[in-house]
């Protein structure tokens, strides 16, 4: 009976052990202070454990429900310590955040902006952190294998030489800035097929004055997240008056509104995709509409 | 040498540094153009990509770095002569800061004007610098009939302080991308890529140098004081106010055209003093001349030096001018 | 003719409400005259030598110019009667002396008018005037304490003035410079007729150049008249609450006061 009893309660602890360090591997209470980190929680399912957002996360509509805590700059310290997170998901570069959570003893999880695949690998990284190496496998392989349907779609097309605008005054030419040769949108432009006007600037921007956009004649410009209250077609006669550039006479400006595109988060295929059907439009037969 | 002669001289020497450097200016750049297709009425103007980077992309910025350089270095002097103070700046009395936090609503809202090819940002920069203006003025004939300078400065220097807590304050609020470019627009950019900024900066840059032109003899008086040029029929309170609203109305444009560059209105002054005296009649024109070519050949630098990269002009009229600035000071001591 | 000269009519004036500097004061200055304003600091001296050169409009009473009131002649032409000399000139700028004296021919130059050969002349000769035509393409700003203060004089008479009113022009001079300065206006009110008032709080200045003085206490006239009869113990008294001693020097036979003790003023005095 006593040999029973033993083996009850050491199967009991044992179970114990294993639920709170099940528990203790699978974060609850999460908060994410980067938009694309929060898409990336809730598109693998974990939005129900999301508890706090960033200021400036807006997708998906969810993410509006739950308590602001600061941005990138201006991270809230006492609110997020507040709501008792079990992980937060910090940039890089806050290291006063750091700092304090590490003083908190609050687990964190460090993110950057980099290229196209490690947006893949960020959400691998961030679903086995949190214990939904499934889902977010899942997530990862869906986006993986749209991107490269979108790469196989326009291999072997010439590829335009892409002017891609991510910033603009409205209705001018002034300041202009455009994606150079690194980052997320530059492996954007290349999945999609197309070459980028600033192979040879080995940095993530690069404000376009007049004479550099003529001198680099790009064949087709799309302009990305320069939403403002102009009308399209008004904004983007502002470029008529370089009229020599090859995307202007032949009238390939494209203006992708929604903030997506700008968000290197899950939903980049998207966004992969529909800079390709601009750039290609010949291998996208069925143009579904998107927003 | 009679002075209307020393006059004549200055206008002429420096009259043609300046046109020698706005001409020059074009030919330089980050792409190199042949000169000749440039002007070859043959090729229509929609091919002729050295024609569009000549017309479009690089004379409308020379010309723009003339209005904005002359302006600048004009009401620099005029500031001076008005406050007495060879250390006051077109951005002293507050006119700058409200045409930053114009332009900081213009960019953070992302504003836009409703009219093709014009730009909200200087249109409500010029609206922020006016503002400004008419609370410094407003302030400063509150206490007294005529314009205390001493009221002005004081309104000025505690405008600018209140308008960059409000600056910060829009920057603090917008997201990071609208920070990002309203800090560009800080360091000043005089890629204006088309006429019609020039068109709608030049009519009160204009009257302004009407106001500039009746001005150096008074200036001459009143630098010396109040009381002596009253006592030589100077009709004081008039002139304080000309020199005060022509300065600010240049000043605003200049600021709403290319963004607040410094350094113009302080280290062109001081150092055509050097070379021409202090009798305001050589200073005036001298400074506006050598404010032109300055931001001018400022800006080639910033447009070829790092290219295709491009240093923000501010950046380097501050680069040039401070150093150059503190060795002046230094020498003279 | 009693109409010729500066005149001020029963004048009053006040910076604000609460500041009343001077009530209800009448003094004449006649053509050809070398009046002194005198009295302690506060008492309303600058003020009224504003007045007298139109540089401030008085709030009762009225200013005259050979019988016209001041402010009823264009700003223009009264500079070109009137020229006036501040106590003290700072310059921010780098002007040189002769461009100093120039700036004197303002009001006799036309709108885009420039300085002719006459102008310079002039100027020229109201520097040598003063003793300083040697310094002319110094710097004013180098210059010492007594050589800017003729400099700046020079710039007065450059305006070919017929009156000429100075403040407390030897205040915070050397006793060399003070002596020049009277050699100077006594010089210029002997040959050219020139009209000289000064403010002063020195007696012994006053004593040794003015040919009439004018007593101002608290803002109002305490007396007028020759500057031997102002120059009265009793009179001194009451002006600066001192008792002093005034004699005729025996080498110069100019009369000078000394004080002897304080003699604070009775009330009702």
């Amino acid at each position: 009976m006593a040999t029973h009893k033993k083996s009850i309660i050491a199967v009991a602890l044992l179970l114990c052990v294993a639920c709170v360090a099940l528990a203790q591997s699978s974060p609850q209470r999460i908060i994410s202070l980067i938009p694309s980190t929060t898409e990336m929680l809730f598109a693998m399912g974990a939005g129900p454990r999301v508890i706090g957002v960033g200021n400036f996360d807006r997708y998906p509509p969810e993410a509006l429900t739950r308590p602001k805590v600061g941005g990138l700059i201006d991270p809230d310290v006492e609110r997020i310590i507040a709501l008792k997170p079990d992980l937060v998901v910090v940039y890089g570069t806050q290291d006063d955040l750091r700092a304090q959570l590490e003083r908190a003893k609050i687990p964190m999880f460090l993110y950057e902006h980099a290229g196209l695949q490690d947006i893949t690998s960020t959400i691998r990284e961030l679903g086995r952190r949190i214990g939904s190496a499934k889902e977010s496998g899942a997530l990862a392989d869906r986006i993986e294998a749209e991107i490269a349907d979108v790469r196989t779609r326009v291999a072997g097309r010439p590829r335009p030489r892409t002017l891609l605008v991510f910033g603009r005054d409205a209705e001018t030419l002034r300041g202009i800035y455009a994606s150079g040769a690194v980052g997320f949108l530059a492996d954007m432009l290349d999945a999609a097929g197309g070459t980028n006007v600033f192979d040879d600037v080995k940095r993530q921007s690069i404000q376009t004055t007049s004479e550099l956009a003529v001198a680099r004649a790009p064949e087709v410009i799309i302009e990305i997240g320069v939403d403002t209250a102009s009308a399209t077609g008004r904004n983007l006669r502002a470029w008529d008056s370089l009229a020599s550039i090859p995307a202007v006479r032949s009238k390939r400006i494209y203006q992708l509104r929604g903030d997506g595109m700008m968000n290197p988060g899950p939903r980049i295929s998207t966004s992969v995709r529909r800079v390709a059907e601009v750039l290609h439009p010949e291998a996208f037969q069925k143009i579904e509409s998107r927003k | 040498m009679s002075i209307g002669r020393r006059i004549l001289v200055t206008w002429v020497l420096f009259g043609m540094a300046a046109l020698i450097v706005c001409l020059l200016a074009p030919l330089v750049g980050s792409t190199s153009i042949s000169l000749r297709r440039v002007f070859d009425s043959s090729i229509p103007f929609e091919d002729n990509a050295d024609a569009q980077i000549f017309f479009v992309a690089r004379l409308p910025r020379v010309l723009a770095g003339a209005l904005v350089g002359s302006s600048l270095a004009a009401s620099g002097v005029v500031l001076q002569a008005l406050l007495r103070n060879p250390l006051a700046t077109p951005f002293t009395l507050g006119v700058s800061a409200g045409a930053a936090l114009g332009a900081m609503l213009a960019l953070t809202l992302n504003l836009s004007s409703g009219i093709a090819g014009f730009s909200a940002v200087p249109i409500a920069s010029f609206a922020g610098s006016l503002g400004a203006v008419a609370i410094v003025y407003g302030l400063a004939r509150a206490r007294h009939r005529g314009l205390s300078t001493n009221v002005l400065l004081l309104a000025g220097v505690t405008l600018n302080s209140f308008f960059s807590a409000l600056i910060l304050f829009v920057q603090f609020m917008s997201d990071f991308t609208q920070t990002f470019r309203t800090v560009r627009w800080l360091m000043g950019d005089l890629d204006v890529s088309s006429y019609a900024p020039l068109m709608a900066a030049a009519p009160p840059i204009a009257l302004s140098f009407a106001a500039f032109a009746v001005l150096p003899r008074r200036m001459n008086l009143l630098s010396v004081s109040d009381e002596s040029a009253a006592s030589r029929g100077v009709d004081v309170h008039r002139t304080q106010r000309l020199s005060f609203l022509s300065a600010s109305l240049a000043t605003g444009a200049a600021v709403s055209l290319g963004g607040p560059i410094g350094f113009i209105g302080i280290v062109v002054p001081h150092l055509i003093r050097l070379m021409v005296g202090a009798d305001h009649r050589l200073v005036l024109p001298a400074s506006a001349f050598g404010g032109a070519a300055f931001v001018v050949a400022c800006d080639t630098i910033s447009r070829t030096a790092l290219a295709p990269l491009e240093i923000p002009v501010g950046v380097v009229t501050a680069i040039i001018g401070g150093p150059f600035f503190l060795w002046l000071l230094i020498r003279n001591r | 003719m009693t109409d010729r000269g500066l005149a001020a009519e029963r004048i009053s004036f006040a910076y604000g409400p609460h500041e009343a500097v001077l009530d209800d004061v009448s003094a004449r200055v006649p053509h050809g005259g070398l009046v002194g304003i005198l009295g302690p600091n506060g008492s309303g001296k600058t003020t009224l030598l504003r007045l007298l050169g139109g540089l401030l409009r008085p709030s009762g009473g009225r200013v005259v110019l050979d019988g016209i009131d001041l402010h009823k002649i264009p700003r223009a032409t009264v500079a070109l009667r009137i020229a006036m000399v501040p106590q003290e000139t700072q310059l921010a700028f780098d002007y040189t002396v002769l461009e100093m004296a120039t700036m004197g021919r303002y009001p006799h130059l036309g709108a885009f008018e420039v300085e002719g050969p006459e102008d310079l002349a002039i100027a020229r000769a109201a520097l040598a005037a003063t003793g300083t035509e040697h310094l002319a393409s110094r710097p004013f700003n180098t210059l010492s304490g007594g050589e800017k203060q003729r400099v700046v004089i020079a710039g007065a008479l450059a305006q070919s003035p017929d009156i000429l009113l100075l403040d407390e022009p030897t205040a915070s001079l050397d006793l060399a410079y003070q002596l020049e300065i009277r050699s100077i206006l006594q010089k210029l009110n002997r040959e050219r007729s020139l009209t000289i008032v000064v403010s002063t709080h020195d007696l012994n200045f006053a004593a040794g150049l003015c040919r009439e003085l004018i007593l101002l206490h608290q803002g109002r006239v305490l007396a007028a008249g020759s500057a031997a009869s102002m120059l009265e113990p009793a009179l001194i008294r009451r002006l600066y609450g001192v008792e002093v001693d005034i004699t005729a020097n025996a080498k110069t036979g100019q009369l000078t006061v000394i004080p002897v003790a304080r003699a604070p003023e009775a009330p009702g005095a």
